[in-house]
């Protein structure tokens, strides 16, 4: 699918303007690569958003139109979210050249229940949910796909068994463990109470106090209170 | 309970927790997760009260939570019926700071279902409100 976003250039900068234009409904942008000028650029969030959750998500390449200049392909090398209410605040476009090769990660997805879990009651877990590769942009596949239904308790796929085309190189360790099904951990609240409870109360101080130390606070604190007392004393009698 | 085995000084101050989570507010090792959003302090006793509801209400399903958050921060009480003065408190418990977006507890391995009942219950033990997350959701870094 081929998405076209249109933006406009952007003049003023800085937190206030940038702040201004999120009122406005925008978000603020940056167009760079591809051996031209870095554009800083402003568009509508809700495109990005469609390209984000699209099959091909933020290895999408698509058009951007900017005013006065002309069409350029581009694709989201960086986003920034914001954390609580989870809007996109900004964007980073990188110009991409159709002939030359570009170092992406692609999302894994998983088919099927594994053997170990559906007959022999592990868990599977997942430990790698993104492969880096490296292709030209036209070979970037939207995920790599991988059954597991094969997968036995104790055994792990590795990053050598992922199916990825000829022409898609994988950059990831070929010995990366990608998912592996193990056995369930079963816990022991009991335990757990019993190692609470005979745990120290306070944690071990990295730099320890020098006794000379500790005796002068010592009696430092006990002169200060036999002051007080003289003090309180004396306040008294007067 | 959690704390930590080492630390450099037994006492903290108190401290002031302005602003939001820019680190730790995305999904990083399970597929749902819960987050806060608005400030607190969780202390050691509920980050437990939290994982023991969780582990029970997911059974045997998944793989116990991932715990994001960590009581790093000493609190000091003075005794009852003291009067003010004579120094600070002695340490009495741990709590972790959470600003608001900070990802408290993940899941993987279970059904949406299965982790929105069991982020139901470990949010009624937390002094600060919360909101379920997916991966799939905006937001959630993939």
């Amino acid at each position: 699918m081929s998405f076209t976003i249109r933006a406009e250039l952007r003049e003023r900068f800085g937190k206030n303007d940038n702040r201004r234009l999120r009122r406005s409904g925008k978000i603020p942008a940056v167009v760079y690569g591809g051996g031209g000028p870095a554009i800083p650029v402003a568009l509508d969030p809700k495109a990005i958003l469609r390209i984000l959750h699209s099959e091909s998500g933020h290895n999408a390449i698509f058009t951007l139109e900017v005013q006065d200049k002309a069409p350029a392909r581009v694709m989201l090398r960086d986003w920034q979210w914001e954390p609580v209410r989870e809007e996109l605040l900004h964007v980073d476009l990188v110009r991409i050249a159709l002939d030359t090769k570009l170092k992406v990660r692609v999302p894994i997805h998983f088919t099927g229940e594994p053997q170990g879990v559906k007959v022999q009651g592990g868990i599977f877990e997942i430990v790698l949910r993104e492969v880096e590769i490296e292709c030209l942009p036209e070979d970037i596949p939207d995920h790599v796909t991988v059954d597991v239904a094969g997968l036995m308790l104790g055994k792990s796929l590795r990053v050598s068994e992922l199916p990825v085309s000829s022409r898609v190189k994988v950059l990831s360790e070929a010995e990366r463990v990608v998912a592996h099904v193990i056995a369930p951990r079963v816990e022991e609240e009991k335990a757990t109470t019993e190692v609470t409870e005979a745990a120290p109360a306070e944690p071990e101080l990295i730099r320890k106090r020098k006794p000379e130390e500790e005796g002068a606070e010592a009696e430092g604190e006990g002169e200060k209170e036999n002051k007080r007392d003289t003090k309180k004393e004396g306040g008294k009698e007067s | 309970m959690l704390m930590p085995s080492k630390v450099k000084f037994r006492k903290q101050q108190r401290g002031r927790m302005r602003g939001m989570a820019w680190r730790g507010s995305t999904l990083a090792f399970g597929d749902f997760g819960l987050k806060a959003i608005k400030p607190g302090w969780i202390t050691d006793r509920q980050i437990e009260a939290c994982r023991i509801a969780i582990t029970r209400s997911i059974k045997r399903g998944g793989k116990p939570p991932f715990i994001r958050i960590f009581p790093d921060k000493p609190v000091t009480k003075k005794p009852a019926e003291t009067r003010m003065g004579k120094g600070k408190g002695a340490p009495e418990f741990w709590v972790a700071v959470v600003k608001p977006g900070r990802i408290l507890f993940e899941l993987e391995g279970v059904t949406e279902a299965e982790a929105r009942q069991a982020f139901a219950l470990a949010s009624h033990k937390l002094p600060l409100p919360t909101k379920f997350v997916a991966r799939a959701t905006a937001g959630s870094g993939v």
